[in-house]
């Protein structure tokens, strides 16, 4: 078992032309953010995420039931 | 919402040996991509099973997306007669995975997996090499998304070493 930062030496990855494409339109603004963040933070983030979405999601239903 | 932090804490504590697979690894190792789930793979030993049932049972353990009233019981023959189980339960929504497509089960998958401590507790990760391998062997077009954000990640994450 190994520390986070450590590289798992048995996989190299060819480059897929497929995920090449796909990686262009990563933002790496995100990563780099949540690169900077604790493990614990990143999944605090992410819960306050989900909340988010939760919300958007209860409002979108409320719009769309007949007046 | 999914508890991630009652749930890992839960489960840990209550000695259950498992692997955090899925978005919530690639949370972990800094994904910035929405998941609703926890997915965990399970050592399917027979102790480790009944730690399980024993754990999770007072979260009221349920077939996500099935009709209320079926006669599902969860007990260790449930867990023991079938393999991955898409769960409900009151701490959120849980996948229970005894192998996943590409990694195989709890045993394969531990030499590549990192030690978390989080929630004031230690568990066990999926490493990202070994979580790109795996979304890379599943195959599936929808996650396409993901395994380049992840390879994203680990070459950011080389950039700074």
């Amino acid at each position: 078992m190994k520390d986070i930062l450590a590289r798992d030496p048995g996989t190299d990855f060819e480059p897929d032309p497929v995920i090449e494409a796909y990686k262009k339109d990563v933002d790496r603004t995100l990563i780099r953010e949540n690169l900077r963040l604790t493990v614990e933070q990143r999944f605090e983030k992410l819960m306050r995420l989900q909340q988010f979405a939760d919300e958007l999601r209860r409002a979108g239903r409320k719009l769309q039931k007949p007046r | 919402m999914t508890q991630f932090q009652e749930l890992i804490r839960v489960l840990v504590k209550g000695q259950v040996e498992l692997i955090i697979v899925g978005g919530a690894a690639a949370t972990a190792h800094g994904s910035a991509r929405l998941t609703e789930d926890l997915d965990l793979v399970y050592r399917r030993t027979l102790d480790n099973v009944g730690r399980l049932i024993s754990v999770l049972a007072p979260y009221k353990p349920y077939l996500r997306g099935a009709p209320q009233g079926l006669p599902f019981q969860w007990e260790e023959r449930t867990l023991r007669s079938g393999l991955n189980f898409t769960l409900t339960t009151l701490l959120g929504p849980l996948d229970l995975l005894g192998e996943i497509a590409g990694g195989g089960g709890y045993e394969e998958l531990l030499p590549y997996c990192v030690r978390l401590h989080i929630f004031e507790v230690d568990c066990l990760c999926l490493g990202l090499e070994r979580l790109i391998q795996v979304k890379r062997a599943s195959g599936r077009p929808k996650d396409f998304e993901v395994i380049a954000e992840l390879e994203a990640i680990l070459e950011e994450r080389e950039r700074d070493e």
